[in-house]
């Protein structure tokens, strides 16, 4: 159908333009009829862009991302999905599972049938799905095109305003006034823009009618707002780009440095505290169980400077920064984020500083430290020498009853020594070491080494033992690491677009709904004053402001006489 | 110490009571127009004021619990759900005299301020006892997030109230075709889960009072993130006679109540989360206990309770209602999106060392924003109002509450230490 | 501007159609670190038990197996004479085996080898790095990879016997 835009004020729209935009007469057959219902006044009457006769199939697409309908069900439907997903839990809560059999082995024996259900439907990896990114894709697209096509021609409506509105313009109005007028009309509008002025309206005069209007800014809040979305979820989509974004967990016991994979970085977990809360501190229902007051880690990052990627030497590191690392305060060196993630209660070994003992004699010849990790191989203590022949970080026997580790931690490490010195054997003499002060270790290394007394090994003569091995009911000689840390170690370059985003949608909504654009019409015509007011919130504050102007310029109204919707009924 | 303590609790009952009072005058202001011989308006105005008043010193008492716990207590008392229910229900009394002062509607007292009484009540079924903080919770941004996103809330509560009062004005009850008969049924029902809500107040405090107790041993089978499952032997314990016994118990003690000497049913398995059994049960006796208390109502009013409220509503103007209702929405969008989504972001990258994780509360939160944000989407563009916007607010309400609760009670995530 | 309209509407759908097809097609071929039949080998670069920097590189293009291995796991223990045994054999004709040690200290991984008779070449992987990037779950995990630098086979747990290593190696050698 082809609609006839031309305006009886000359003015030429453009298809699809609801009230005219110069004078706003209605235009659209519908709202011909009833001459006295409120008009619809979204985005002024203008026509939106994308409405055309004749689409093409780019058109289609970009008409149905720019309806608000459409913007409402994927709101709708992304609020469904997001919903769903927290039925149960999602596999990226669940750590230590990675195989898809094991996920839903999980979700069986957790939830039975409803959890295969849920898993089989792919709900267990909800916000990771293929569907929601689409969702989110969709509402962005949504966000741009119904922002642009309505942003452009409101903002061209605004900024070319006529005074002299069509009669019926004003009189459709979801506030209205209109009533005779005596004397000067002139005065008493200049009057009436006096008035309004007080209540911060800018005005516009034209003879014998007026036009007031305050915080047009307001009508950009929801645009705003938009854009801060549109850069939030593009900096979300950034997290996708690898270099982007890290996210790794790394467990350090005391005392141990490692590398943060992927990077040049390296991290020590210089000491673990952990402080608990005293009985007197907890309430009732707390008493007898450990709440936790405060852990943290005194951490050291280091950076490797030279020979960084050479597996035979050792790197060269240097220290760049030192923080105790807490949950609500993390380290943070050039982007990079060390996390407090949680911790366990754990001993581990870490060295121990044992004595060579003359047997017969029972006096220590000397003493030397030996480590855990990477020990060395040759020990001078007095007039011998140690020479470490094998090392069992976690003692145990395999199947043919040989000595092996059970584990790669030093669980129940066993050291064997290969002694030379004067009056010893001169192939040297063996003795095993177990340095974890249990009993069961003392029963093997006295096992073992009677053992290798019988076979010849060794005459017996030295035992390896910690002196003092306990101080103060503490461990002494032995160092050990009570704790393991975990750390979150992350790197997120999207996060300041993150928080532009966040910030320039949040200034938005406070433009938006804090302020309102309102608007205030009149014109006398041959003694009869119309008034028309609008405004896209609060009609109940405009009202007021209009009663109250009316008011000071002698008539006086109740503001909610002038709701239009009201007189209608 | 506990001193201040002891001075809160008082300040609390004060407050709950001011709030009783205050609520009592706005019912009057209400339902008892034709009682005197004044003029309606200068009757609702009276009574309304008093009301008020009696709910702006109402609100000065609990600010006062607030303050002192908080000195008493050494953190902002918002850590557990006690100490949260209570300042919600506090933010929704500020968000009530934010609009009360804008609007002068004496009449939203009448559903603002029973909302705020069932809120507070249900805080007070929580243990009140001050807990330490643990790590996590040991921030400034606890202060700002949780305070923010509360009174976000508070304004959604009294555009729920709001919503409401117009849904029963508009009620139409000489309508008899199938619309009719729905809108009349849903409201109906929506004041229904109100009294059912009442009801599981009057059993929890009812059973307290009597010093009532039961116990279960069950057995639990956990599964840890190995998928090593591992059985214990906990013990529950009811506080109100069990009709439902926890999943794979057996009784300890029960305490026989009208009869009752042994559970009727075990609750079923597909049932997971703490204490799944137990708050079956609970279920059951609110709704019970509702049913109860909505029969006797309907017994001494002889028709609908919507039906009864009805006519008190008259003279208000549903569409006042509904600017009330939007801009009390509106309102509290805004602040809603920086307490619940923004500051909740930046603590969780300040904590938890990412801004979104997926948990549920999150995701709740986010919900209650889409929720919202369609609301008004509707309204603006779409021209959805009256009923159909009023029905929004309420539905938008009930998802702030699930987040808020329900999360907590039937979802557990990392937010699950805010649940007792 | 309206001149310029269908030009902006493309732009606008052809970045949303780029940037949307990047975030849904991550979402859907996330990738998974477990390596199977067909795959190439992540590259390493390690010090072996002789003091030498070994590297991917040196042995791309020929019969490969990479055998990852500890000490503290039975089966691996089990399984390495038959390695020797089967290295031996294929040695002359171009075979390359490495063992991997799953980042044992030296002394300890020395000492099993020398008890052994090992003569393949032992590399010593570090916090487990390589062993990750190979996505292990259990040990021992043995890698068969053929001459044109691809995995041909992967097995998981121990071989055990001579044969069950024989039959590979010939599949590996005819590639």
């Amino acid at each position: 159908m082809f609609q006839n835009t031309k305006c009886e004020c000359g003015h030429q729209n453009p298809v699809g333009t609801v009230l005219c935009e110069s004078c706003g007469k209605p235009l659209i057959e519908e709202l011909l009829t009833d001459e006295n219902a409120p008009l619809e006044m979204r985005y002024d009457g203008v026509a939106r862009r994308s409405q055309k006769s004749n689409p093409h199939i780019v058109d289609r697409i970009w008409n149905f991302f720019s309806s608000v309908k459409i913007a409402v069900y994927l709101i709708v439907i992304t609020l469904l999905g997001a919903a769903l997903g927290t039925i149960f839990q999602q596999e990226s809560t669940l750590i230590n599972l990675t195989e898809r059999s094991e996920f839903a082995a999980y979700y069986k024996e957790e939830h039975g049938t409803l959890g295969v259900i849920y898993h089989a439907l792919g709900l267990s990896r909800t916000y990771e799905s293929w569907w929601f990114i689409t969702l989110l894709v969709m509402i962005g697209t949504s966000l741009v095109v119904c922002s642009l096509d309505r942003v452009l021609p409101l903002y061209r409506a605004l900024s070319k305003q006529q005074i002299r509105k069509h009669l019926q313009f004003i009189t459709r109005q979801q506030v209205v006034y209109s009533g005779d007028m005596q004397g000067d009309n002139e005065a008493w509008i200049t009057e009436f823009g006096k008035q309004l002025k007080r209540k911060h309206y800018r005005i516009w005069q034209e003879d014998g009618a007026l036009l007031a209007e305050k915080n047009r800014f307001s009508r950009w809040g929801p645009y705003i707002n938009h854009i801060g979305l549109i850069i939030f979820l593009l900096a979300v989509l950034g997290r996708g780009i690898p270099a982007w974004h890290m996210d790794q967990y790394l467990a350090l016991y005391e005392g141990e440095t490692r590398q943060i994979p992927g990077t040049n970085y390296y991290v020590k977990n210089e000491k673990f505290t952990v402080d608990y809360y005293p009985e007197n501190e907890l309430a009732n229902n707390q008493k007898g169980t450990k709440v936790v007051k405060l852990y943290e880690t005194k951490a050291r990052l280091f950076e490797c400077t030279d020979v960084c990627d050479d597996p035979i030497q050792e790197p060269v590191l240097t220290e760049v920064k030192q923080h105790d690392i807490r949950v609500n305060s993390a380290m943070s060196y050039k982007g990079l984020k060390l996390y407090q993630n949680s911790f366990q209660e754990r001993v581990r070994f870490i060295s121990v500083h044992p004595t060579l003992m003359d047997v017969a004699t029972g006096k220590p010849i000397g003493s030397f430290d030996l480590l855990m990790d990477d020990p060395i191989e040759k020990y001078e203590v007095g007039p011998y020498t140690l020479k470490l022949n094998d090392y069992y970080p976690d003692f145990g026997l395999d199947e043919q009853n040989r000595p092996m580790t059970k584990t790669r931690e030093p669980n129940n490490p066993a050291f064997v020594f290969r002694i030379q010195g004067p009056n010893l054997q001169a192939k040297g003499e063996i003795y095993i070491y177990f340095p974890m002060p249990s009993e069961k270790s003392k029963f093997y290394q006295k096992l073992l080494n009677d053992s290798f007394k019988q076979r010849g090994d060794s005459q017996g003569v030295f035992s390896i033992q910690v002196e003092n091995p306990i101080v103060d009911g503490k461990m002494n000689n032995i160092k050990y690491s009570e704790y393991t840390t975990y750390l979150n170690i992350r790197m997120d370059k999207a996060m300041p677009y993150i928080w532009v985003g966040a910030a320039i949608s949040m200034i938005g909504l406070i433009m938006g709904f804090y302020w309102q654009h309102r608007r205030i019409w009149l014109r006398i015509d041959e003694g009869k004053l119309s008034l028309g007011g609008h405004t896209n919130k609060n009609s109940f504050g405009l009202r007021a402001d209009v009663a109250w102007a009316l008011g000071r310029t002698g008539i006086e109204v109740l503001p909610k006489s002038l709701d239009n919707r009201r007189n209608v009924r | 110490m506990s001193w201040w303590l002891d001075f809160s609790s008082n300040a609390f009952i004060v407050a709950f009571y001011l709030y009783c009072a205050s609520f009592i005058c706005f019912a009057i202001a209400v339902g008892g127009k034709r009682w005197s011989n004044r003029k309606p308006e200068d009757h609702t105005n009276r009574w309304g004021k008093i009301g008020f008043a009696a709910a702006v010193i109402g609100w000065i008492a609990h600010l006062t619990f607030f303050f002192t716990r908080w000195y008493g207590g050494g953190h902002i008392p918002t850590s557990n759900m006690y100490e949260f229910m209570t300042f919600l229900g506090m933010a929704i009394m500020f968000a009530f005299i934010v609009v009360h002062l804008i609007y002068r509607n004496m009449l939203l007292g009448a559903f603002a301020l029973p909302l705020v009484i069932i809120i507070i009540a249900y805080a007070s079924v929580f243990p009140s006892e001050v807990q330490p903080l643990i790590p996590a919770l040991n921030n400034y941004w606890l202060k700002i997030h949780v305070t923010t996103a509360a009174t976000g809330e508070a304004f959604f509560a009294v555009g729920f109230a709001a919503a409401l009062m117009q849904l029963i004005r508009v009620v139409d009850f000489t309508r008899t075709d199938k619309a009719g008969k729905r809108a009349q049924f849903w409201t109906e029902f929506s004041l229904f889960v109100i009294i059912v809500l009442i009801g599981f107040l009057v059993a929890v405090f009812g059973f307290r009072g009597a010093g009532y107790e039961s116990a279960f041993k069950q057995e639990v089978v956990k599964i840890d993130d190995n998928g090593v499952a591992t059985s214990e032997i906990k013990e529950v314990k009811y506080s109100l006679p069990p009709i439902v016994a926890p999943y794979n118990s057996e009784t300890v003690s029960f305490q026989s109540f009208l009869g009752m000497k042994e559970p009727a049913f075990e609750s079923p398995s597909w049932l997971n989360g703490v204490n799944a059994g137990r708050k079956l049960n609970t279920v059951i006796w609110s709704v019970i206990s509702g049913l109860v208390l909505y029969g006797v109502l309907r017994l001494i009013a002889r028709k609908k309770l919507t039906a009864v409220i009805n006519p008190h509503l008259a003279d208000i103007d549903p569409e006042d209602l509904e600017e009330i209702s939007y801009r009390a929405i509106a309102i509290g969008f805004p602040i809603f999106t920086l307490g619940a989504l923004i500051f909740a972001m930046i603590w969780a990258e300040i904590a938890w060392s990412r801004f979104w994780g997926w948990d549920p509360k999150e995701v709740w939160a986010l919900v209650t924003f889409l929720f919202y944000s369609a609301y008004l989407h509707l309204r603006l563009s779409r021209g959805w109002q009256g009923t159909r916007s009023a029905w929004l607010a309420v539905i938008g309400f009930l998802v702030v509450m699930f987040t808020l609760v329900g999360v907590n009670l039937v979802i557990a995530g990392l937010h699950s230490y805010a649940g007792v | 501007m309206g001149r310029y309209r269908k030009t902006i509407q493309y732009i606008i759908l052809a970045v949303v159609l780029l940037v949307g097809g990047f975030a849904i097609g991550n979402s859907l071929f996330s990738k998974s670190v477990v390596l199977t039949k067909g795959d190439k080998p992540p590259s390493f670069r390690l010090a072996g038990l002789d003091n030498q920097v070994h590297e991917w590189k040196d042995y791309e293009g020929q019969p490969l197996i990479v055998n990852f291995w500890g000490t503290f796991c039975p089966p691996c223990r089990n399984e390495m004479p038959a390695l020797q045994k089967q290295y031996e054999k294929w040695e002359g004709q171009g075979l390359e085996l490495i063992g991997i040690n799953l980042s044992e200290d030296r002394l300890t991984v020395e000492s099993f080898i020398r008890q052994v008779g090992v003569n393949f070449p032992i590399l010593m992987d570090k916090d487990k790095r390589t062993e990750k990037a190979y996505g292990l779950k259990q040990y021992p995990t043995t890698f068969f990879i053929g001459r044109n630098g691809k995995i041909q086979e992967v097995v998981i747990g121990g071989l055990l016997t001579e044969e069950e290593i024989e039959v590979r190696v010939e599949r590996l050698m005819k590639s």
